[in-house]
């Protein structure tokens, strides 16, 4: 039953991994590994605790009735010391809990966005400018999404600048960046191994955005525009959700734009992607040897009951 | 300079040059701002469009038309609400006490909008 173990170890290591190996990639790829693969550990560490806690709770004399196994033989195989499967089920029922308050507040969070979406100032189609002496641009995720930009900002700016923010705030929208921020945020409440991963989302979405504008215009005019909206500090609230173009790591943003745009490295995307397939199946695995477990124990319920 | 450029964009980038100019511009003058491959054309009909929106106002500059931004202050004073709202707290509590603030009149205009909202539900229940 070492397998049941596994999943645990191996989403630690994708934890620690990812975020490190992620900096090196192409954002988008960097993003998608990191949202995605977060999900599966996430998931693959939920199993590792039901799975271990299960073998405790089939020893109830009800449910074992109930499922044609024995007890006392389950109790006499079970590999897994008792006090390991009843911290698992506690384990399990908080982390369920957080799960479902992040999940609460992250709905919330995202209505309130689509609420502010909704009442932007429309005319200017998804452009919204706002009187405000701050230097701020930011996406607000809704239907339709929205750009949202002081005024001050765009008479700081010159063309090219103000063409490098717009179409870095669209490839936020576009790319539905908030979806890649949620989900990490869900699978760092279930699992705290994951915990570094929200941030490193959160820089791979950036990057993401600098690279799509980088696109739009020249790489050291992103960086200039993200010097300038970067220096500006919010003053005034918005949802969570809402998606700032300069609140993070600007100084590894700028030295990203000063290079060359990053090539996608085989090992990197490799190793990420072994750890999430060994997670996956030593899933399997356990759930197999689990199996057998109940198997033997519905044995001996046979034998004794003949 | 002049790599490819979001289709949907170019509205925003127009607008947002009105915004930065701080002074109203000609089609004319949007164009060679923007520089590049832009034809003078396709300003011309981006501005007529956001004009018919209310999002800009022009007057007459010569033979052509200047346009200026217009700030949307109810859209404004909405977004502000909102995000004021979403700053924290129970928003049933700050709801009932706004409610006490307003007068008649805004009452009743309140309680018309609420009426008229219920026929087009929005996606909030």
């Amino acid at each position: 039953m070492l397998s049941v173990y596994l999943p645990l170890l191996f989403s630690a290591l994708f934890g620690v991994a990812a975020p490190t190996l992620g900096r090196r990639l192409p954002p988008a790829a960097a993003t998608w590994l990191l949202s995605v693969g977060g999900l599966l550990a996430a998931a693959g560490s939920a199993a590792s605790f039901a799975l271990l806690g299960f073998t405790l709770v089939g020893q109830a004399p009800l449910l074992a009735a109930r499922g044609h196994w024995s007890d006392t033989a389950l109790r006499h195989a079970d590999p897994v010391w008792p006090p390991i499967a009843a911290a698992a089920i506690a384990a399990l029922l908080v982390l369920a809990a957080r799960f479902a308050l992040a999940a609460g507040r992250r709905l919330s969070a995202l209505r309130a966005a689509y609420q502010l979406a909704a009442v932007l100032p429309a005319a200017g189609g998804e452009l919204a400018v706002i009187d405000h002496p701050g230097l701020h641009a930011y996406a607000v995720p809704g239907r339709p999404g929205r750009i949202v930009v002081t005024a001050t900002l765009l008479r700081t700016l010159n063309a090219a600048e103000r063409r490098a923010v717009l179409a870095h705030e669209r490839a936020h929208l576009t790319h539905r960046h908030h979806l890649h921020h949620t989900i990490v945020h869900l699978a760092a409440a279930a699992n705290p191994l994951l915990r570094l991963l929200p941030a490193a989302v959160a820089l791979s979405t950036e990057r993401w955005a600098d690279e799509d504008a980088a696109l739009a215009c020249r790489r050291d005019t992103v960086a200039a525009a993200l010097t300038t909206t970067g220096a500006g500090t919010r003053t005034f609230a918005t949802p969570a959700v809402v998606l700032a173009a300069a609140a993070t790591d600007v100084a590894v943003r700028i030295h990203a734009l000063r290079s060359p745009a990053p090539r996608l490295t085989p090992w990197r995307v490799t190793l990420l992607l072994g750890l999430l397939v060994a997670t996956v199946l030593a899933v399997a695995e356990a759930a197999h040897d689990t199996e057998q477990l109940f198997e033997f124990a519905q044995y001996a319920y046979r034998i004794g009951h003949r | 300079m002049g790599k490819r450029r979001a289709s949907g964009g170019l509205e925003s980038e127009v607008l947002a040059t009105l915004w930065a100019a701080g002074k109203p511009l000609t089609a004319g003058e949007v164009v060679n701002v923007l520089g590049g491959d832009l034809a003078y054309t396709t300003v011309q009909t981006i501005l007529t469009r956001l004009h018919g929106k209310g999002a800009v106002d022009r007057e007459q500059a010569g033979r052509a038309h200047a346009y200026t931004p217009v700030l949307d202050e109810a859209g404004l004073a909405a977004h502000r609400m909102r995000a004021m709202l979403d700053r924290g707290g129970n928003h049933a509590a700050v709801l009932s006490r706004f409610l006490g603030t307003l007068t008649a009149e805004e009452g009743s205009t309140l309680a018309r909008l609420l009426a008229s909202q219920h026929h087009t539900p929005p996606e909030e229940a």
